[in-house]
């Protein structure tokens, strides 16, 4: 089925994007050595786009949106490579005031735990209205005024009064509600939400995404929705990128990786996942555990846990799954993957 | 899906599993003997430098202690003669006279006897009281709970010294070494107690703690193997500062006139009776706050490598 | 493979129940906390009704599924089951006997037959324990399973039926995944030889690829070693694919209860209905093929739960009748139990053709 409103691919090439993530290395310098969270990843979202970066723990997934929000604790992480681009610009060459003057009312961002966001000890109303306070120089009784209408656009129930209110007199929905409110405040052009709905239940979590995705059509913000859970991706996204080991080993539009993966891993993450709609017979689940970034396996990092690796002679030359590294190549129109052996994958 | 499949899936996921998260293993590999946590424990204490560091200034001092002839260098601490008053040191005497006259080496390491008993006195009373008070009070809950924390209360409103003072003036104990020590002890378990009771009722909710439960193992066994193991390691670093910290609370009864009285020896009267003769006699101040700043780092290292030693997470 | 051995203990256990009868029958269960306040003294001000009337029962060889949102009461159930808490009312009967009034030697054998694997493989492993003590902490309990001579091997073979390399029983928690982790506790719990395993949210904490490994897993042992679960989640995917029969829990008592394909294919209480159709599914063919139901407000306190239906403040379908008398869990013309006075039959997820 077909959605008219979809953009079509991540591709380079297609619309003037608003974010655009080059290349991108991000390493975390510890003690017992260096992980390498980030490794080569690119990126870009444009106006009214949604782009889903479905990975699981340990993949990257959220430690590259720490690095377009500037917001990575360093020590110990560093960005080692590659280029944040917004609206042409690059943000990693600008001061850290220049950064601030640009980050700050355009890319905004909300996170799993919206409680611990929060600071306890002002009430909701207050905390939304420091965005127009602090950045659009309100006084404070226009700010809450604004603050009230934020609540209101977020769908929070008897915003007038519950304006006064403390985080803790919150529901988990309703916190994450609030978060929104303050992300969306400075009309961001990119709104980065990490995991929003993992704490919350399903049926909160349909709310916050339905609201979502009406706050992107009425002011056609970019989406950056960074998740583990498919059913989400699928629902929400228009495209997808699937990240493991801090690399993207596949991405594409929602309907062409997960109605025929390219990648084994993203097969697999189809396959490990119990459907709803039926029992379904035994679950085929990757083998294996996912990787310790600090010592990221040799040649394609997904070789130990593949199920169609190829290794010495059994490897076309040049194509070994544990000495060479795959590249993200286009594999069918408009979408790429890296593993050596896609076109297999994808049964073409 | 044939057994058969489903057995070979299952040796890969092992083999995927030492490939990928684990490398290879960091304890040895079994020799047919099953670890505990203790000889672990001990395993990684041998291998600590601090801890022997710790060990051998802590055995030289307790040596000191028992044998002070030893370390005297053949002198007496009360054989003195006033002509050699507050004499700086040389190489006949390493630590000079004090300002009766006697060898201030043999003073200061006959001192080690009273003043390591109270340290170690008192810091082991003071950690069976906190901790069985702690482990009762965290464990049980309820009104048990806050009879005995209300207590710990009421003693944390007595100032340790003050306390003391009372109980050392009122005589019920006498004035030995072991009445300070008790008397000390008994207004400094507080802190140890509600470390303990924090800890164990953290441990408690835990869901190992739940899982014991449910297997039917006895209060004993849950507070012993699950409980206690996980309480106790900030307690230990907390005594051996605390080991300090008393030794030096002696002094301070001392110079209020009810710790030690002359003609006892102890670390706490010597810096006392130094203090008045700082400008003209550095050195009666200087060599028992040296002796006694080691005695503590020995016990503070100790107990820094014991609570590493105990925690497999701190081990590489 | 060695299959752990079994008969040399089985005489001195509660007799065995036939299969398909019932094993664990749950009958009119609550627990009540009560609120208190007060310092030394605690004075009681209410009660969170946690569990308030739950009907339940579990044969041999059966997997029964408990979802449910949070704070909906379904993790107290599970701990009221191992005996972890004390009913406040209600029964628990295990092979026809009341667990509420076991003690001493008959609660230890309860114990010993009703094992619980818990949903953060983080918190459930005492870190200082090294990985074959804690398989083998229950042998040290219940010392008639295994004899003290070859309890090591005996951890190894339950290791390694579990996925882990048996060499590893020296390691400590912290030197494992959360995958891992889960395996260990799926092995303490067999290592006593259970009848009755339950699963607390067993597999939420891990990674989706993790997920399907434990639970094949569980799939696998309980063949092998003859278990019934009670198999607790709020992820209704995993639920389905794993149970024989689903119930459904709101606000501390059972709404709906039924084979999977009566509960998900035909769910006839409204929250089951809009609990499903908020299930994102993951197949882009079935995207915007199902009805949105939209909950609307939050659900209410245990403390003070609504007259009546619980779920009457949030149901559309609510009428008068509704906030005076609770439904009853009966079936009323839809096939299966359902405990609401409006109960119809209605389908939310689309059926998937492929």
């Amino acid at each position: 089925m077909t959605r008219p409103e979809r953009s079509t691919s991540v591709l380079p090439g297609t619309a003037t994007p608003v974010l655009e993530v080059d290349d991108l290395h991000v390493e975390f310098r510890t003690r017992s050595g260096v992980v390498s969270a980030v490794n080569g990843v690119s990126y870009s979202l444009s106006e009214g786009q949604t782009l889903a970066i479905l990975g699981e723990s340990g993949s990257g997934k959220s430690v590259s949106a720490q690095a377009i929000m500037g917001i990575l604790d360093s020590p110990p992480a560093v960005i080692t490579g590659g280029g944040i681009h917004f609206e042409g610009r690059d943000l990693l060459t600008m001061s850290p005031e220049e950064q601030r003057r640009v980050r700050g009312p355009g890319i905004s961002m909300i996170f799993q735990d919206a409680l611990s966001s929060l600071n306890p000890v002002y009430s909701v109303g207050f905390q939304i209205g420091e965005m127009f306070r602090a950045h659009r120089g309100m006084s404070k009784r226009d700010a809450k005024k604004q603050a009230i209408e934020l609540m209101d656009r977020v769908r929070i129930p008897a915003a007038a009064s519950r304006v006064d209110d403390y985080p803790h007199q919150f529901s988990g929905g309703m916190r994450q509600r609030v978060m929104i409110a303050m992300a969306i405040a400075l009309d961001p052009r990119v709104l980065i939400a990490d995991e929003p709905t993992t704490a919350l239940d399903v049926t909160v979590q349909a709310q916050v995404m339905d609201l979502l995705k009406d706050l992107q059509r009425d002011t056609g913000m970019g989406l950056i929705l960074i998740t583990h859970d498919l059913g989400v991706v699928n629902e929400v996204a228009d495209d997808v990128a699937v990240m493991y080991a801090g690399r993207i080993v596949e991405r594409g539009t929602v309907d062409d990786v997960f109605g025929n993966p390219a990648h084994p891993y993203t097969d697999g993450l189809m396959s490990s996942v119990p459907q709803v709609e039926a029992k379904g017979g035994r679950l085929l689940p990757i083998v294996g555990q996912p990787p310790n970034l600090a010592a990221i396996p040799s040649g394609c990092p997904f070789h130990p846990r593949c199920s169609r690796r190829r290794l010495g002679d059994a490897a076309a030359p040049g194509r070994e799954c544990a000495t060479d590294v795959p590249p993200l190549r286009l594999v069918a129109p408009a979408r790429e993957a890296a593993c050596h052996y896609s076109e297999e994958v994808l049964g073409v | 899906m044939t057994d058969q499949q489903q057995m070979d899936l299952r040796k890969d996921e092992v083999e995927a599993g030492t490939q990928t998260g684990l490398a290879s293993p960091s304890v040895d590999v079994t020799s047919g003997r099953q670890n505990s946590l203790w000889s672990d424990a001990w395993g990684e204490l041998r291998r600590n430098p601090l801890f022997w560091i710790g060990a051998v200034l802590g055995l030289v001092f307790t040596l000191m202690a028992v044998f002070p002839q030893l370390f005297a260098r053949g002198a007496h601490p009360r054989s003195c003669d006033l002509a050699n008053s507050r004499a700086t040191p040389s190489a006949e005497h390493w630590f000079g006279f004090d300002q009766q006259g006697c060898d201030y080496l043999a003073n200061v390491v006959y001192g080690a006897r009273s003043s390591l008993i109270i340290g170690v006195t008192a810091v082991l009373v003071v950690l069976v009281l906190g901790v069985v008070v702690g482990a009762v009070a965290g464990y049980f809950g309820g009104f048990t709970d806050g009879l005995l924390s209300r207590l710990a209360d009421i003693f944390y409103g007595l100032p340790l010294i003050l306390g003391a003072l009372v109980v050392l003036r009122s005589g019920v104990l006498g004035r030995g070494t072991f009445a300070v020590a008790i008397a000390l002890a008994v207004f400094g378990w507080m802190t140890a107690m509600r470390l303990v009771r924090s800890q164990v009722i953290a441990v408690k909710s835990s869901d190992y703690v739940a899982a014991a439960r449910a297997m039917g193992a006895s209060s004993p066994r849950i507070l012993v193997r699950h409980i206690l193991p996980n309480a106790v390691a900030p307690v230990l670093v907390y005594a051996t500062i605390t080991i300090g910290v008393l030794i030096a609370a002696e002094a301070t009864l001392t110079y209020l006139g009810v710790g030690l009285q002359r003609p006892a020896i102890s670390w706490g009267l010597q810096i006392d009776a130094g203090q008045d003769l700082l400008r003209s006699a550095p050195h009666l101040v200087l060599f028992p706050s040296l002796v006694l700043t080691l005695t503590v780092m020995a016990f503070i290292m100790m107990g820094d490598a014991l609570r590493d030693a105990l925690d497999p997470r701190q081990r590489a | 493979m060695s299959e752990p051995t079994t008969g040399a203990t089985a005489a001195s256990r509660v007799p065995s129940a036939a299969p398909g009868e019932a094993l664990l029958e749950i009958r009119g269960l609550k627990k009540h906390f009560p609120l208190t306040q007060g310092i030394v003294f605690k004075r009681t001000v209410g009660h969170v009704r946690a569990v308030d009337g739950v009907d339940l029962t579990m044969r041999r060889g059966e997997t029964v599924g408990l979802v449910g949102e949070s704070g909906c009461g379904k993790s107290t159930v599970s701990k009221l089951l191992v005996a972890l808490e004390r009913p406040t009312d209600g029964q628990i009967l295990y092979k026809g006997r009341d667990v509420a009034r076991m003690s001493g030697r008959a609660l230890k054998a309860y114990r010993r037959e009703v094992q619980i694997i818990f949903q953060d493989p983080y918190a459930s492993l005492n870190p200082r324990m090294t990985v074959g003590d804690i398989v083998a902490e229950g042998w040290a309990v219940h010392a008639d399973i295994a004899p003290k001579k070859g309890r090591l091997q005996r951890t190894q073979e339950l290791l390694d039926r579990v996925g882990l390399n048996p060499d590893y029983v020296n390691r400590y928690p912290h030197q494992f995944s959360g995958g891992q982790r889960q395996r260990i506790g799926i092995a303490r719990a067999l290592a006593l030889r259970p009848e009755v395993v339950v699963c607390d949210e067993p597999v939420s904490a891990l990674d989706v690829s993790v997920q399907a490994q434990v639970v094949n897993l569980l799939e696998d042992v309980q063949d092998e070693f003859g278990l019934s679960y009670l198999f607790i989640a709020h992820d209704l995917s995993v639920v389905r694919h794993i149970s024989d029969r689903v119930a459904v829990m709101y606000l501390g008592s059972i709404v709906e209860e039924g084979t999977d394909a009566q509960v998900y294919g035909s769910p006839s209480h409204p929250y089951t209905q809009a609990l499903l159709s908020s299930v994102p599914l993951h197949e882009p063919h079935l995207r915007g093929q199902k009805d949105r139901i939209l909950l609307q407000g939050d659900v209410p306190s245990p403390a003070d739960p609504p007259s009546g239906c619980r779920f009457r403040t949030r149901c559309w379908k609510a009428q008068d009748i509704c906030a005076q008398e609770a439904p009853a869990l009966v079936d009323r013309g839809q096939g299966h139990p359902s405990a609401c006075h409006f109960a119809e039959a209605r389908t939310v997820v689309p059926v998937d053709v492929e």
